[in-house]
């Protein structure tokens, strides 16, 4: 019988108090809080964010400071993550580095989300026409693999942190259009929306107290997930030479700079990669957090 | 009941319960039933009572994700199936006991033509050739009224009637010697409902299967079952023939359900429900279940020890009133109810009227 | 079920046109000259420049341009000469083309391998010991970039371990470890949405029923279970396989292959816009042919969606 209690501890998972509303901000935050993975993940971002801000004061090195008598050290006391090919400090370089990573990963999530909401909800309010001609204009996005149509769009814009979060902002867009497009569709076509329209609710009232609460999940769920991917993506088109470039110290970037070294220097593509690796992880985290707190439905 | 001949079909304090959360919910509590070769049981209780999981327990079919603990026997020829292994239960299944599901709509396999689904069963049993199996599908379906052209179909194009003959035809493909109905007419519309009930009480009586028949309508019990019992909040509360229950009712729960009934005959204003919900199915109760909701509640209920009460032979009742003597029951007045009850019923009957 | 086919294929024709279309726009108002580019770097004098316009027909309008663009590839499958040698970029996507295809074919191939069976495991074992390291496994491969688990591989597997290649693409061998590297991360996606979708249909009630028949647990799962979890799976696998495409051109980059993704990569650092847009039309080709097949499959594979679709073929042909 213990066993068995044990068992359901640890699958219920959720020790919130019942009184708290689910759905409500409450809710939103105990349930959070309450998942290992989302901690974690929130921990690790807020402290690389507040390392980034600080790290031109708190690191002994600049990030751009090369120094030739220590080149290609490996991790020590002096540098605990070692020196790259110019002798520039790794740590100094990570820390400096991830404002890249956020800042193209939040913004372009921002585009994307922003358009695409306003494209979707356009398309899933008025249908007819303005619907039809806004999904076969989205079909054209969506006739690419994904990290090609943020190529192609580098392509065009050229290189640099602006035009990277341009050309993945854009390569969003069709993505939380469609989303919310069918959000609003799923939604407009409940009974309770039904319910509200025969008790006379007025339009502006069904829009703000049944759509948008109910359209605000999947597309919070969406972003957390669209910022890691976005990150992910920009340190690939940074590899690639068509995001970010040196000497800026973004990871992809680094990577790319120092891959011929792999071979006796290890660490300066290791580390780099293990910051990619959390920083996309404690997006993911978050989104599997809030999916959970969201909606009560969701099962696994 | 004799005692030298082998009970066909037994269950004895059969016990359920599922985990939800981090609570237990005790949907059987110690059903105990019995039911005689070429018999039919009608299982009454309302949505929640324990009547699905009961049957799905006896083909162990239950969500095995969310059942915390079965206990009891549930003897079908003198075995325990309980006790069987995954070999034994297999070969059990579909052929021996079967069960038509009371939703039609998702109980057959969208990829797969309802004629393969029900020669899948018998071939599997039989052991005989697939183009075999496929014959005996076909005149399965013939029995139920679908004819051959439409065998080869998939489910998506047949109407929920002609679905439920399909599941029909599946659940009878092997001649089961014991059938279990959950709720079969319940997810049909009215119209189609007395055409399937009427088809299973016809092969029923054809094939001299032994039918449990759970329903919550009891025109359907009285038109099909032999004997009944009626399950609350996962207990038998009242069993007998159909004649005990239909002309002696005697718990008041079963009374409820009764006076719930539309009558041609009188002219009233309006039907009389229970009052109330059923209990919190997560928390196991010592004495009645249906204290709080009956009209009869009294100082006597306290004292009694919840344990069935053999009114007369064969007619058990989980109610000390099934024993009381005249006095005793007039001295126990009717409830009034008044502190929960008056309001409401003043605002539902203008309701009505209106 | 032909009919759906051109339907399909009538649906894919405007928007690869407009795809035709809106590249060429964007590429032509690129800052930079392409008749500067074509001459290769040093100093030229205005008129070398301008004979060198003319010759490449950059003068005419860019209406005449693009439609002489577009006709070129949809009715030739014409897509011009590269700016930077000359080459005929046509020839030089089709000898690249099987490089690229070889390391996606084999990614899905890879994916489809390891993440059905592991997925199809986990949810009937669901809440298990290996459900759960699965899940973190999973979760972590997830997140890794692929140049990054590639780069890993080689170091491992080429350099210390010296048992693969870590560049080129001289035979089978070489491909093995880009495949791995391509997949790892939309396995650990496809395993999920396998396992998701599996989860879906156990608790499902048929497959109760098949239950209830008396069939093993092995005939239920497999039989009846399923056969309904791949029909939403096909999508994910044809998304996956469009995906793995577009991720073959890092990996291309990382293992030195000389694919349709490197020649991308080199042409937008050459900015060599023939090639590039060339590059990218191509490989909206490929991916809507893809998308195309998974529609179809899945059309074939779902009676219910098989009967609509030859409904509203009927009606297709009504209207027309």
């Amino acid at each position: 019988m213990a066993d068995k209690k044990k068992k359901r501890g640890k699958r219920g998972g959720h020790h919130i108090d019942p009184s708290i509303k689910p759905g409500s901000f409450k809710y939103i935050w105990a349930s959070v809080s309450h998942n290992k993975g989302a901690v974690f993940g929130m921990i690790f971002l807020a402290a690389i964010i507040i390392l980034s801000l600080l790290s031109p004061y708190i690191c002994r090195y600049s990030y751009s400071a090369t120094d030739f008598i220590n080149m290609k050290s490996w991790p020590s006391a002096e540098h605990l993550f070692g020196t790259d090919d110019l002798g520039r400090d790794i740590l100094s370089r990570i820390l400096f580095g991830a404002r890249y990573t956020l800042i193209i990963g939040i913004l372009s999530t921002l585009l994307s989300a922003v358009l695409g909401i306003l494209m979707g909800a356009i398309a899933g309010f008025f249908g007819g026409v303005i619907d039809a001609f806004l999904m076969r204009f989205l079909d054209i996005f969506q006739a690419f693999p994904s990290l090609v149509l943020a190529m192609a769009f580098c392509a065009v814009f050229g290189t640099g942190v602006d035009k990277c979060i341009l050309a993945l902002g854009i390569t969003g867009i069709p993505g939380f259009a469609r989303l919310m497009r069918a959000n609003i569709l799923r939604i407009r076509n409940t009974e309770y929306i039904e319910a509200a329209t025969t008790v006379n609710c007025p339009t502006w009232k069904i829009i703000l107290k049944h759509i948008i609460p109910n359209a605000v999940s999947p597309v919070i769920v969406e972003i957390a997930m669209s910022i890691s991917r976005n990150g992910l993506a920009s340190s690939s088109l940074s590899f690639l030479g068509l995001g970010v470039q040196e000497p800026k110290p973004e990871w992809g970037a680094m990577l790319a700079s120092t891959r011929n070294y792999i071979r006796d220097f290890p660490y300066m593509v290791i580390i780099p990669g293990i910051f990619i690796v959390l920083t996309v992880l404690s997006f993911n985290l978050l989104g599997d957090a809030f999916r959970d707190a969201l909606d009560p439905n969701f099962k696994e | 009941m004799s005692e030298n001949k082998e009970q066909f079909f037994e269950l004895q304090n059969l016990t359920v319960q599922y985990h939800s959360g981090n609570s237990i919910i005790h949907a059987v509590n110690d059903v105990s039933l019995s039911l005689n070769a070429g018999e039919t049981l009608g299982l009454v209780g309302e949505t929640g009572a324990g009547k699905t999981t009961i049957a799905k327990s006896i083909l162990q079919i239950l969500p095995k994700n969310s059942v915390e603990n079965v206990e009891g026997k549930i003897l079908f020829e003198g075995k325990d199936i309980l006790q069987m292994s995954d070999k034994e239960l297999q070969s059990i299944r579909g052929k021996a006991i079967s069960m038509i599901f009371q939703d039609p709509m998702t109980a057959l396999n969208p990829v797969k033509t309802v004629a393969d689904q029900i020669a899948e069963g018998y071939r599997l049993h039989q052991g005989c050739s697939r183009a075999e199996a496929k014959e005996h599908a076909l005149s399965m379906l013939k029995m139920v009224g679908i004819g051959p052209d439409r065998a080869n179909e998939f489910p998506h194009q047949f109407s929920g009637g002609m679905k439920q003959r399909v599941v029909i035809a599946l659940a009878l493909a092997c001649s089961p010697r014991l059938l279990l109905a959950d709720e079969p007419t319940t997810a049909l519309d009215v119209t189609i409902q007395a055409q399937v009930l009427d088809l299973i009480k016809d092969l029923r009586d054809k094939l001299g299967t032994a039918m449990i028949l759970i329903t919550h309508d009891l025109g359907v019990v009285a038109d099909v079952c032999d004997n009944v019992a009626v399950i609350y909040a996962g207990r038998i509360i009242e069993k007998g023939s159909r004649e005990d229950l239909f002309d002696h009712p005697t718990h008041p729960y079963t009374c409820g359900l009764f006076a719930a009934l539309p009558d041609l005959e009188k002219n009233v204003n309006r039907l009389s429900p229970i009052e109330g919900l059923p209990p919190d199915p997560s928390v196991l109760r010592e004495g009645c279940d249906f204290k709080e909701r009956c009209p009869y509640t009294c100082r006597k209920c306290d004292e009694y020890n919840n344990e069935m009460i053999e009114k007369t032979q064969g007619h058990f009742v989980r109610c000390w009133r099934a024993a009381a003597s005249e006095q005793e029951l007039a001295e126990a007045p009717r409830h009034d109810g008044s502190h929960h009850r008056g309001g409401h019923h003043g605002k539902e009957h203008h309701g009505r009227e209106v | 079920m032909i009919r759906y086919v051109i339907k399909r294929l009538l649906i894919m024709i405007p928007t690869l046109l407009a795809v035709g279309i809106i590249m060429f726009t964007l590429m032509n108002f690129v800052p930079g000259d392409p008749a500067q580019l074509a001459l290769g770097s040093g100093v030229h004098t205005a008129a070398e420049i301008e004979a060198k316009r003319e010759a490449l027909g950059l003068n005419r309008p860019f209406i005449v341009r693009l439609g002489e663009y577009i006709s070129n590839i949809f009715l030739r499958f014409d897509f011009g000469k590269s700016l930077v040698d000359g080459t005929d970029i046509k020839w030089e996507l089709m000898k690249r083309f099987p490089h690229t295809a070889k390391i996606a074919v084999f990614s899905i191939l890879l994916t489809i391998i390891i993440g059905l069976p592991l997925g199809i495991y986990t949810a009937v074992h669901a809440n298990s010991v290996g459900d759960r390291i699965s899940l973190i496994v999973t979760l972590l491969f997830d997140c890794m970039p692929s140049f990054w688990t590639a780069l890993l591989l080689v170091l491992l597997f080429s350099l210390k371990l010296k048992w693969l290649p870590s560049s080129g693409a001289k035979s089978l061998e070489y491909f093995i470890l880009p495949t791995i590297a391509n997949s790892l991360g939309g396995l650990a996606g496809f395993t999920r949405q396998v396992r998701a979708s599996m989860l879906e249909v156990v608790s499902s009630d048929y497959v109760t029923t098949a239950r209830s028949k008396g069939l093993p647990e092995k005939d239920v799962i497999y039989g009846h279970a399923l056969p309904n979890a791949l029909i939403p799976i096909l999508t994910v696998i044809g998304m996956r396989f469009g995906s793995m495409l577009g991720g073959a051109t890092i990996i291309e980059v990382v293992f030195s292959i000389p694919g349709i993704g490197q020649y991308l990569v080199n042409s937008i650092n050459n900015r060599d816009y023939n090639a590039c847009t060339g590059c990218i039309i191509f490989i909206a080709f490929a991916f809507a042919i893809i998308m195309l097949l998974t529609d179809l499959l899945y059309a074939y594979a779902d009676p219910r969606i098989k009967a609509q679709y030859v409904a509203s073929g009927k009606k297709v042909k009504k209207n027309g």
